[in-house]
């Protein structure tokens, strides 16, 4: 930041501000989609597919139409009557060949084949949502069914049930990165090769907002308003604006208010966006629906789901030569929004890790199942890179009889050796990554470890301790406007197009225009989440926001800084290089006087007061586009305890140290850390994602049956951070919300096989949940 | 009868004469009152989005409970005070004590679950006066999900909410108004009230309950409504009469008679607990565990029982401690070992218009040995697989008589008579153990499904056995590995 920073300000960066946005949610009355009522509202249920695959042969309405307070019911019939174009990706890729990647139509409504549950089949709109259920149910579709397919690693046998014409296997894309010769050259000529067989279930989301979206079509203007529960209405609306409904952006308006929390899954387009205000529009009623939780179970998309075989090259030394990773990847029943992406470079730019490997090859294939669609989850595709590589290095530890912290020191990228360029081809800037995981080992007392496991094991209980060290690359758009507007009530107001789902953006937005112009804490607003509002925009994902719009928002500060010490100079005669900016005011240099920033935005209302040909007004927007990737990481250490009559694993401590680079609230970030590991821990103990294998059925499919971690599920976490600020922008941060999804997955599951590591076991499935863990020892135990 | 429900919404007198019998509190809150602070998460008692706090009139004193709006009916409010996260706010605007304590901890990050965990937390405070252990916290939020913040943050929060005096704030203050007020709407008059064909019924004596019942047996009897609120937000079922038991003060008691323990129908499980955990420290346990706070403050044994269903976790319970129910119609009463009441997969020894009055559990002899043991898919808040009670009357090492019953094993919480024979007048060691384990494959053929295999639940209920022998015999063996040992007797 060029101008000199305020004094330490208890609102400035690097503070522990408490949220702004607490004061309505503590009060109730934040405001989430289904808050809002509109006059002459009615309400839509979603027929939903019983059957994982399945021909429809027909659907009969007559009963559900005929039903008092039915205003409509529509199908995939009506849908294409009125030209409803299928919902397309946002993202696809090619082939290894150079060929497009087979994307299958996704209709917002089935037309002629269901495939997975859950899949809309039709629309019921009425007076009452208890009405339009019922009518639901009096909708009779005949369907004939066929052999579903569900399971990833299955999915491209010879004799699977096929889900396209036009995807052979199942299979929809084969994608490769990196240099496979000298991968193979390296694997060939290496003094050790470990390999691993790997599961990245697969999990459901499970935001405690479920989804929710109202339709309203206003036909004199004939444009739509969506409100909806997402994290980038910007894309939504031009997708469904351009793509779905063939009209301009601007004929689509979409307001995100509040969002209960997204993980990625409320970035998406979706069927039933489509459908509210399709019949928004041929009702000429606002249309309103939110998920029951059950449905929420069957459409949101899903999470990861990625069978993998990893192998490692090492050298007599120990120095990893090659990585090498064949991945499918279960991606659903059709191509959500970025889910055929998400499997692709998101895993690929982080490939190799905090280590120096020279030569890494990946290969994924994509599949099509009769599941609900997979896309982002918290991290989208770092985790399952991360997870492999991790789980690599212990397993080649525990084959050489090396110390697994030793074996990650050996074959760190050294500082000294930044910029580095990973054999993927991401130039990494800046990093210390022993020092950081050093921290991490005096953190949770990895000297005393040894003591620990021998009580332990007095008590008959196994004990582990898992290390890892992640590394990640932010991901998402790479461009970002943020703009400040003075209001004439003398407030101040930024608007972005980023959106905060829970990450506390209102406050730190806030605190980087304070800090940066001085201007009140108190009087900064906030707007994001309308397009109406706000001209561009590229939402929530990749742990961007603060990194793209918060250093847009520099550019905007230095815009009204430059135009402010104009005005200032013109009002008070002096020479502009004679004004300078501190505390909110302009003042010339070695005088009194002294004009603050909110006067100055009255004063550059008046054309009158203004500088020969200088437009009106002290507003300015800052566009930002990232010009390097940034590189969170850290280390994660858990520390487990295994009740082997009963496979019960225990967290017994959970150590953090992160490098998000600057932190700008460090009581946010931590909080990010918190809930990134607790969603990480969930994968790897307890959520189990179960699709029976002939029906299709999702078997998990409530939280009676599904298990969210709970408070006692969770151990207390120590986080630290060890900044390693970057010089790529001018804020120096990283990024910090998905770190914590990413390191937990291979902490816990490290610390868990090193518990099991006595018993001669090598290596077990994410969720490790009891009974898998008591399978393992059993089956290593009697020998079976 | 009175044709209005009554009712304080925070300090606001409400009175409803048009009531859809099965309209939920959430529906209520949000949809008639525009109270939007209060959410749906997932309409059936899990996520806890929908917390609020009910204060009942009990002894002149208010008492105050956590429950799940989404699957209590709006009449069910007759005579209480509802309070939701809006109220909390002081009359200043400022924040409650729990309120600025989430804020100090960041205990909210999307502020979706938020308003579900202040009311929890604010019912923490007004049940304990000093700040409890990170368990009983753990357990006060077993009801509340939360996606975001990893929990941490708002287990400090609750700390640190007793830095604020949280006791000392304006409901508090107003407390003498708020009994005045309650005080006032109490009558017994029976409440009737409806939206036209549809009736809900609150009768306030067990006497007009009884003569209602009888004119009207198509009802359905609702006490917490923790399952029959589910046949209506999940099964969609309509019920067009409901009668509800929560305003009875007779059924409403637990009290330590000549007999034994009396359990009336309508008192839930939390006001139950400690009474049975006294006498039977495995009855509190499996209590504590079978449903959240939220669950426990609604739901009723006498429910669970009547129900039916054989995955009730009372009746096992019940059976092994040769409990008597009480039913009543009309004026006419009957009473039988609870186990008869159980005659096939939703199908219960209960005459149209019969109600159950209450349950005699009778106090445990010198001499004999109760464990209960509820085996779930996680801790806190799950269906069971299997449960499992037993009590043993031990003379010396042999026993003289075995009560053993298990829940998930048949079609209705059933007696294991094999298993009863078989440890009867045999001396309580190890072989006797194995032949009764053995013996267990006569008294059940249990199903698979989505909860347990039909092998897993025989093997495991004969595991059981074995673990109440090892506890029984060995008081240094830890037999329950599962969760935190201080909470398991509360």
């Amino acid at each position: 930041m060029r101008s000199e920073p305020v004094p330490p300000s208890r609102f400035g960066l690097g503070q522990s501000v408490r949220r702004v946005e607490d004061q309505r949610f503590l009060t109730g009355h934040g405001r989430f989609v289904d808050d809002f009522q509109f006059a002459g509202q009615v309400h839509a249920q979603v027929l939903r597919s019983p059957h994982a695959h399945a021909e429809i042969r027909g659907i009969d309405v007559t009963a559900a139409t005929e039903l008092s307070g039915v205003v409509a019911v529509l199908t995939g019939d009506e849908l294409a009557a009125d030209g409803i174009a299928v919902i397309p990706p946002g993202a696809t890729a090619q082939n290894r060949d150079g060929s497009d990647m087979f994307v299958p139509p996704r209709p917002a409504l089935a037309q002629g084949r269901v495939r997975h549950v859950g899949e809309p089949v039709a629309v019921v709109v009425a007076e009452s949502i208890e009405i339009a259920r019922d009518a639901t149910e009096l909708i009779e579709v005949d369907y004939e069914t066929l052999p579903a397919v569900t399971d990833t690693g299955s999915a491209m046998d010879p004799g699977a049930p096929q889900l396209y014409e036009g995807a052979p296997r199942n299979q929809c894309l084969d994608w490769e990165k990196g240099d496979r010769a000298a991968t193979e050259a390296a694997f060939a000529a290496a003094a050790h090769v470990s390999s691993l067989e790997l599961v990245n279930s697969r999990v459901v989301v499970n935001p405690v907002e479920p989804r929710a979206c109202i339709g309203l079509w206003d036909a004199d203007g004939g444009s739509f308003t969506l409100y909806n529960s997402g994290q980038a209405a910007h894309n939504v609306a031009r997708t469904l604006a351009t793509a779905v409904f063939q009209l301009p952006m601007e004929r689509l308006r979409v307001i995100s208010p509040d969002v209960g929390g997204g993980f990625g899954t409320k970035n998406f387009i979706y069927p039933e966006q489509v459908l509210v205000l399709w019949a928004a529009r041929r009702l000429g009623r606002p249309v309103r629906w939110t998920a029951q939780r059950t449905e929420g179970f069957l459409s949101d998309t899903q999470g990861r789901d990625h069978v993998m075989r990893a192998e490692l090259a090492l050298d007599g030394d120990g120095r990893f030569l090659a990585l090498r990773i064949v991945t499918t990847a279960n991606i659903g029943a059709y191509v959500s929004t970025f889910g055929a992406m998400i499997p692709t470079n998101p895993v690929a730019v982080v490939l190799g890790g905090t280590y120096d490997i020279p030569a890494v090859h990946y290969h994924v294939r994509e599949v099509l199942t009769n599941t609900v669609p997979v896309d982002a989850y918290r991290g989208a595709g770092r985790p399952e890179a991360a997870y492999a590589i991790e789980r690599l290095v212990d397993l080649a530890a525990a084959e050489l009889g090396l110390d697994p912290v030793a074996l990650r020191r050996r074959n760190f990228i050294r500082p000294k050796a930044m910029p580095y360029k990973t054999a993927m081809g991401s130039v990494l800037d800046c990093g210390e990554f022993a020092r950081v995981l050093d921290r991490a080992l005096g953190q949770a007392d990895a000297a005393g470890f040894a003591a620990r496991r021998a009580e332990s094991e007095r008590r008959g209980r196994l004990r582990g301790l898992g290390v890892a060290s992640y590394f990640e690359a932010t991901l998402g758009p790479p461009n970002e406007r943020s703009a400040v507007r003075f209001e004439e009530d003398g407030t101040v107001t930024i608007l972005v197009g980023t959106m905060s789902n829970g990450q506390g953006h209102e406050t730190t937005y806030a605190q980087i225009l304070h800090q940066r112009l001085g201007l009140p804490f108190e009087a900064i607003r906030f707007v994001q989440g309308d397009t109406g509002a706000i001209p561009s925009g590229f939402g929530h994902g990749g742990s961007r926001s603060m990194q793209i719009g918060g250093n847009a928002l520099l550019l905007a500060a230095d815009l009204i800084e430059e135009k402010a010490k104009r005005i200032a100079a013109h009002h008070f005669e002096a020479q502009e290089a004679d004004i300078e900016l501190a505390s909110g005011a302009c003042r010339v240099v070695g005088t009194d006087l002294a004009v603050d920033l909110m006067d100055l935005a009255k004063i550059a209302r008046d054309p009158s007061r203004l500088p020969e040909g200088m437009a009106p007004g002290l507003d300015a927007a800052g566009d930002y586009a990232r010009e390097a990737t940034t590189f969170p990481n850290g280390a994660h250490i858990a520390e487990v305890e295994i009740e082997p009559e009963t496979g019960v694993v225990h967290l017994r401590a959970y150590h953090v140290v992160d490098d998000f680079g600057t932190v700008l609230n460090p009581m946010i970030t931590m909080g990010q850390v918190h809930g990134g590991v607790a969603q990480g821990i969930g994968q790897a103990l307890m959520e189990h994602t179960v699709y029976e294998g002939e029906t299709g059925q999702l078997l998990s499919g409530s939280f009676m049956d599904y298990c969210v971690p709970r408070a006692d599920d969770m151990p207390t976490l120590e986080v630290a951070f060890e900044a390693v600020p970057t010089k790529t922008n001018a804020l120096g941060v990283k990024g910090c919300g998905e770190a914590g999804c990413i390191g937990a997955l291979p902490a816990v599951i490290n610390a868990v096989v090193d518990a099991l590591k006595p018993l001669g076991i090598r290596h077990i499935d994410m969720p490790a949940t009891p009974e898998r863990v008591w399978r393992a020892i059993r089956a290593a135990t009697s020998g079976d | 009868m009175r044709n209005e429900i009554r009712f304080l919404l925070g300090h606001e007198m409400r009175s409803l004469r048009s009531v859809d019998p099965t309209m939920t509190v959430l529906d209520y809150l949000r949809q008639d009152e525009r109270l939007v602070g209060t959410k749906e998460g997932c309409n059936e008692g899990d996520c806890g989005a929908c917390t609020v706090v009910l204060a009942r009139l009990v002894d002149g004193g208010l008492r105050y409970e956590a429950v799940n709006a989404c699957i209590q009916f709006v009449g069910t409010l007759d005579g209480c005070q509802l309070l939701t996260v809006e109220h909390l706010v002081g009359e200043d605007g400022s924040l409650h004590p729990v309120q600025q304590a989430m804020v100090d901890c960041h205990g909210s990050q999307c502020g979706f679950c938020t308003p579900g965990f202040v009311m929890s937390l604010f019912a923490l405070t007004r049940h304990s006066e000093t700040v409890p252990d990170d368990g009983v916290i753990d357990d006060v939020f077993a009801g509340n999900l939360c996606r975001c913040t990893g929990y941490a943050p708002i287990v400090r929060a609750a700390g640190q909410a007793y830095e604020l005096k949280p006791r000392q704030d304006h409901i508090a203050a107003r407390e003498a108004e708020t009994i005045a007020a309650l005080g006032r709407l109490a009558d017994t008059e029976t409440v009737a009230v409806g939206d036209g064909e549809r009736r809900f019924f609150a009768p306030a004596t067990a006497d007009a309950l009884a003569e209602l019942f009888e004119a009207n047996p198509e009802a359905t009897i609702v006490a917490g409504s923790t399952d029959v609120g589910l046949w209506v937000t999940k099964e969609m079922r309509r019920l067009d009469t409901v009668i509800y038991l929560g305003r009875i003060a007779e059924l409403a008691r637990i009290e330590e008679g000549a007999d034994g323990i009396e359990i009336g129908a309508g008192i839930n499980y939390t006001e139950a607990m400690a009474t049975l955990a006294r006498h039977y420290p495995d009855m509190g346990e499996v209590i504590r565990r079978l449903g959240s706070v939220q669950i426990r403050n609604a739901g009723t044994i006498g429910g669970n029982v009547a129900n039916g269903s054989p995955i009730g976790d009372s009746p096992p319970l019940l059976i092994a401690a040769g409990a008597m129910l009480h039913l009543r119609r009309g004026d006419a009463r009957r009473s039988m070992p609870i186990e008869d009441f159980f005659l096939d997969y939703g199908k219960q020894d209960r005459a149209p218009g019969e109600f159950v009055e209450k349950i005699v559990v009778p106090y445990p002899a010198g001499g004999t040995r109760f464990r209960a043991y509820k085996i779930a898919k996680r801790f806190d808040q799950d269906i069971s697989a299997v449960l499992a009670a037993f009590q043993l009357w031990l003379d010396g090492d042999e026993i003289k008589e075995a009560r053993v019953a298990f829940g998930g094993m048949a079609a209705t919480p059933k007696r294991a008579p094999a298993v009863e024979a078989r440890l009867a007048g045999s001396p309580w060691n190890e072989d006797t153990v194995q032949a009764a384990m053995a013996a267990l494959e006569q008294d059940f053929t249990p199903i698979t499904d989505w909860r347990a295999s039909a092998d897993y639940r025989l093997r495991v209920s004969q595991n059981l056995l074995m673990r109440c022998y090892v506890e029984t015999t060995d008081a240094t063996q830890d037999t329950r590995l599962v969760g935190d040992r201080s909470l398991a007797h509360v």
